[in-house]
Formats: structure tokens, C-alpha cells, sequence
């Protein structure tokens, strides 16, 4: 999927910071990837890895304390980071819309779904009442809700979880974004109903050819919906590559190690799991030198003491002294 | 809706009759209407004449069934102090009463509900601190100390307004009001005020903490990340969700201020239901008591009644959890 045309979204150096009793704590470490028109680019990494930091710090909805400290974000040619909070706002649901991760505490309890809709699609199309009312039912009708009419009228806490998340989706898309930022879109529902919004998702992509931020820490999930993957942790950038190569080929250890913490079957059909060792370090307590070192079984003297910086090869990149070498894991 | 409509009729109606019933017990135990009602020379004949009369010689229930069937035609029975209807009594008192309360919720409205959003949507400006330490001074002043104080300023020392009675009513032959007149109004002024202190200071406290709380919620952090207009997150997706306990309070304290509103209606020497309670009370005078105690109790729960059916049409779960 990749191609030569620019960019679509180029983040760089992308560094977030919380201040924690006046102290500088870093959250996100100069984060920098980029998402192609059409692509979906899956990101990835344990709880508090930043993945969410990530996609909110995007769109300017930090919650304080956390703030954006440093680095670009630049969406078609335009810079997001120097963007007034006006013009922030006409980008956030009309060129970058967010599908948020608990349908049962996004959707606002008292309000109709079809007032939301409409709210939302006014506040970037200018459309008349008539049309934005057609626009809102279509909506409905292409994430899957039977009745559009008779939903149009009903509240949150008549629908269910899946639902529910079928509209918050709808509201992301319905202003017709050039891309989606899902944070976690399946995490809090059944699996059953997982697989169907994943496919919803990966169809409303394939029809709209809309570019995708897919956060999950979910690996399960990036197989069937990623075309590149950004693996995360402790606030860096640890690899990014194609989905492919990520699972056959990973370069860093920890991508390895996460894919194996995967239950997986392998080709003999029995069930692998193995656990990488230690816990992911908290904010503000990342070690010197590489932040994956004293997990990691190839780390040497020069992971513990400078930073890695990120060495790209061709679709590649990834941020480790020690890469693995090209065989199978 | 209409299942939940006639659940709550039909509780309000089940409650005034407990009230009634626990009013009619202080009727009936309490004090001598004998005594009251006959001269002191009367005879033995003229005593059981009496007492046939009013039926004191039937059983509790036929005497409290009477009681309710005397009220539905509109006989509350006799006050023991002036020996004039209690209805009358009270038909008199109401109009000055309820029109304080209603002035003094519109000025809670007026002033509370702007003032609160305000606090709720900046709780760190610097006018948003300056309201709330005013309004601690509303919580905690007393309403007698308010009153006098502004009387002291307004007219003591400026001589604005008057200290005291309703100025010139207007009399509509069922109702007196003081609504049209400029006197009345500004005799309204103070005491209505001081009504509002408290109830002004508990809004704005009540609306910010509320508003701070739902400004956090995923749901309003979602609303942003679809591009509402900040106006619109605030007054309208935020407000919607705080509203059911607003007006749970604020038909709370209009009814609080209907029935107890005894130390503001003393100190402006306002002639309305208050006073009268306080009066019978010190002359002993149960049957105005007893059918004060129903009002009241009819009061809060007509109020309450009316809060309960305006739930639906804010908030929808309420009929979910009603099922």
C-alpha cells in the first residue's frame, strides 16, 4: 500500500509531557510516523504505552495535566500544531474523526442519537435541516442500524453496546473525514460483536478509501485490519512496519516479544505463549539508554546508555542497536 | 409515560392521605373544642347535643372519613382563636405567601442559574472565585440576619424601599395581589431578596460542581472531538445533563419557602401564612395547625408531583428505571 505520493499525515518529534507536582514528566518521547492516503496504519504497544496520548495529543484533546510540549503534526499540507483553537475545532470531526473506545460513556445519555448526528454534521457541513436530517439517517443506515427513523428518535440506553458503537462510529465519519483516528474501537464490547465492528470499520474504509489510526493493543486486531504498524513503548517510537514484516520479520526484540505474548496458533495447530519478563516501566521511571533494555535479552552495554536513535530501511524503521537478524521468529 | 405519570399520582395522593390522617390524630387527641365551643354555663343537654354534632361519639375511621369528606367540599372546620373557617384563615394569608415565593424563585433564577453556569464554565476566572466567595457569605448568613441587614441599607440609610408590609394591594376578588401595583413591588423587593440568599447561593454552588463534573466526562470530551462549538457543548450537552437535580432543588426550596418562610415574613412584618403559623401556634389553635400541616404537606408534594412528571422530558433513562 505504500506509494509515492506524500503523506497524508506527518507527525514528527511528536513529545507530550505531564507536570506532575511541578516536575517534567515525559509521556510521549519525540514520537514521529506518518500515515498515507487510504492506509491504515495500526498502532500499537502494552496499557501506557502512549498510544492514546498519541491520538489525542493529534487532534489537541489532551486532558490537563498532560500537555504537547514539542514536534509537528501536519494533515495535508497544513500544520495541525500551529492551528487557533477555532480552526483546531472545524478540523476535529470534520477532517479528523474520532472513534472513541466505551460506547456506554461517549454518547451523551440525555440527547437523541439523531440530534447528535445532526449537531455534528452542522457543525462542518453546511447543510440545510432537511438535508442534514437525510444525512444523519443515511449514516445510520451504512453502519448497520435497522430503522434509521425509528433510531433517529431513540436515546443511548435504549441501544446495545454494539449499537451504541456503530453510532459513535457514524458520528466520527459523518462529517466525511480524510481520517479516522480509532482508538481502541472494539476493547470494551463482546468478542462476538468485536468482529462485527471491525468488519463495519474496514468496510466504511474500503468504500471511502478514508485513512485509519487503528490504536489497539490488540495484535489479533492489527493482523486483520493494518496495512503498517507502529509499535509503541514507553512513550517512543520502538518500530514501525509493514504488517507483514512486523509479524514475520519484527526487528525489534520487543516487537517479538509482544507478537509472542500473543496466544497464537502456530503451524503445528498447538498454542504458544511466552511472556516477556518484567513490566513496562511507569511515567517518569524509564531507564537510561534504550527504555526496552533491562527486558531485553540482547541488550548491551550501549542499549543502557544512549537512546536509539530510529534507523529507517526501506518501508522500515526501527529504534534498536541489536535488531534480530532476518530469520523467522 | 403514562404508566409512570399514574404511579406518581397515585403515591402523592397515598401520602397526602397519611398526612391528612396524622393531622386529623392531632385534631382529635389534642385539646377540648368542647371547651372551645361551649360557654362555660352551658348545660348537660346542650353538651350532648354538642358532641352529636360533631360526631364525637362515632368511631376514629367514621369521624376521619368525615374529616376528608369536609375537606373535599371545602369545610376545614373552626379555628378555636378566632372561631372563624380555618379556610378562610388561610385564603387570606396565601396570596401574600405565595407570591413572595414565587418573586423570590424568580429572582434565584434570574441571578443563580446565569451566575452558576458561569462559575461552572470558568471555575478558575477570576469573577468565577470573586461569585463563589460571595456566595459562601449566602450560605452561611442566616435569613433573619440578611433581612435586617438590608434593611439597614436599603431603608435605613438609603431609603429606597420599605421595611415592612405589602404596600397597596390590588384586590381581584378571589386574590389579593400586590404584583400590580409599584409599591408592592417595592415592598416585594426586600423580602424576596432575602428569600433568595440562600436558595441563589446553593444553585450556583449545586450548577458548578455539577458542571465541572459532567465538563469531564467522555461524553462532552467526545462532543469536542467532533467539533461542537464550545457554546453548544456547554449550554446545551452539558446543561441537559446537570438539569434533573436543579429542579429537584429548586421545587424543593419553592415549596420550603411556601410553608416555612416564618423568621422573613416576621422580620418585614409580611402578613402572609407564616405569621399565621406562628400565630396559632402560640394560641394552641390545632385545627388551623392540623390543616396547615395538610396544605404543607399538599404544597411539597403538588411541587414534587410536578418535578417528577418534567423527569421524562429531560432525561429519558428515568422511565427505564421505572420499569
Amino acid at each position: 500500500m505504500i506509494n509515492a505520493t506524500a503523506p497524508l499525515l506527518d507527525v514528527r518529534d511528536l513529545t507530550v509531557t505531564i507536570n506532575r507536582d511541578g516536575r517534567l514528566v515525559t509521556a510521549l518521547d519525540k514520537v514521529s510516523f506518518f500515515v498515507n492516503p487510504g492506509e491504515v496504519l495500526g498502532i500499537v504497544g502494552e496499557s501506557g504505552a502512549g498510544k492514546s496520548i498519541t491520538g489525542a495529543a493529534i487532534i489537541d484533546l489532551l486532558v490537563p495535566p498532560l500537555k504537547r510540549t514539542g514536534g509537528t503534526i501536519t494533515l495535508a499540507g497544513t500544520r495541525l500544531d500551529q492551528l487557533s483553537p477555532k480552526a483546531m475545532r472545524s478540523v476535529r470531526g470534520g477532517r479528523i474523526g474520532f472513534v472513541f473506545q466505551d460506547p456506554m460513556t461517549s454518547l451523551n445519555p440525555v440527547i437523541t442519537i439523531g440530534q447528535q448526528l445532526c449537531d455534528t454534521i452542522q457543525a462542518h457541513l453546511k447543510l440545510g435541516g432537511s438535508q442534514t436530517r437525510k444525512r444523519a439517517l443515511d449514516w445510520l443506515d451504512r453502519v448497520g442500524l435497522p430503522n434509521p427513523d425509528v433510531q433517529f428518535k431513540r436515546f443511548p440506553h435504549q441501544l446495545s453496546g454494539g449499537m451504541r458503537q456503530r453510532v459513535v462510529i457514524a458520528l466520527a465519519l459523518c462529517a466525511d473525514p480524510v481520517l479516522v483516528i480509532a482508538d481502541e474501537p472494539t476493547t470494551a464490547l463482546d468478542v462476538s460483536v468485536q468482529a462485527h465492528i471491525l468488519e463495519l470499520l474496514r468496510d466504511l474504509h474500503r468504500e471511502s478509501n478514508v485513512s485509519m489510526m487503528l490504536i489497539t493493543h490488540d495484535l489479533g486486531v492489527i493482523a486483520k485490519m493494518a496495512d503498517r504498524v507502529a509499535v509503541l513503548y514507553a512513550g517512543r517510537v520502538a518500530e514501525i512496519s509493514p504488517v507483514g514484516e512486523l509479524f514475520n520479520t519484527p526487528k525489534h526484540p520487543y516487537t517479538r516479544g509482544l507478537i509472542r505474548a500473543t496466544p497464537m496458533p502456530s503451524a503445528t495447530g498447538e498454542m504458544r505463549l511466552d511472556q516477556i519478563p518484567g513490566a513496562m516501566p511507569g511515567l517518569g521511571a524509564v531507564p537510561p539508554g534504550c527504555a526496552f533494555n533491562p527486558r531485553c535479552f540482547r541488550a548491551q552495554g550501549d542499549c543502557r546508555a544512549t537512546i536509539p536513535p530510529l534507523y529507517h530501511e526501506k518501508s522500515s524503521a526501527f529504534s534498536c542497536f541489536h535488531p534480530l537478524e532476518r530469520v523467522t521468529a | 409515560m403514562l404508566n409512570y405519570a399514574a404511579s406518581r399520582i397515585v403515591q402523592t395522593i397515598i401520602v397526602l392521605l397519611v398526612i391528612s390522617f396524622i393531622a386529623f390524630l392531632l385534631v382529635a387527641n389534642i385539646g377540648d373544642p368542647l371547651a372551645a365551643l361551649l360557654s362555660a354555663d352551658a348545660t348537660v343537654n346542650e353538651r350532648l347535643e354538642l358532641i352529636a354534632k360533631l360526631g364525637l361519639d362515632q368511631p376514629l375511621w367514621t369521624r376521619f372519613l368525615h374529616f376528608i369528606g369536609n375537606m373535599l367540599q371545602g369545610d376545614f372546620g373552626f379555628s378555636y382563636r378566632t372561631q372563624d373557617p380555618v379556610a378562610n384563615l388561610i385564603a387570606e394569608r396565601l396570596p401574600a405567601t405565595v407570591e413572595l415565593a414565587f418573586v423570590s424563585l424568580l429572582i434565584t433564577i434570574v441571578v443563580g442559574v446565569p451566575a452558576g453556569i458561569y462559575c461552572g464554565v470558568n471555575p478558575n476566572s477570576l469573577f468565577g472565585r470573586f461569585i463563589m466567595l460571595i456566595s459562601t457569605a449566602g450560605i452561611t448568613l442566616p435569613n433573619f440576619v440578611v433581612g435586617i441587614l438590608l434593611i439597614a441599607v436599603f431603608s435605613v440609610q438609603l431609603g429606597l424601599l420599605p421595611s415592612f408590609g405589602r404596600g397597596t394591594v390590588v384586590d381581584l376578588g378571589f386574590w389579593k395581589t400586590g404584583l400590580l401595583t409599584v409599591s408592592g413591588w417595592r415592598a416585594i423587593f426586600l423580602p424576596a431578596a432575602t428569600l433568595s440568599t440562600f436558595q441563589v447561593a446553593f444553585i450556583i454552588r449545586m450548577l458548578r460542581t455539577q458542571l465541572m463534573e459532567v465538563g469531564q466526562s467522555e461524553h462532552i470530551r467526545f462532543a469536542r472531538a467532533r467539533g461542537l462549538s464550545e457554546a453548544r457543548i456547554w449550554y446545551v450537552y452539558a446543561i441537559k445533563n446537570t438539569l434533573l437535580p436543579v429542579i429537584t432543588m429548586l421545587g424543593l426550596q419553592l415549596g420550603n419557602i411556601i410553608a416555612f418562610s416564618v423568621v422573613t415574613e416576621n422580620v418585614f412584618a409580611w402578613p402572609g401564612l407564616g405569621s399565621l403559623f406562628l400565630q396559632s401556634i402560640q394560641g394552641a389553635d390545632i385545627p388551623v395547625i392540623a390543616i396547615y400541616l395538610i396544605f404543607v404537606g399538599l404544597v411539597f408534594m403538588v411541587i414534587n408531583l410536578i418535578v417528577e412528571l418534567l423527569y421524562p422530558l429531560i432525561d429519558a433513562r428515568v422511565l427505564r428505571r421505572q420499569s
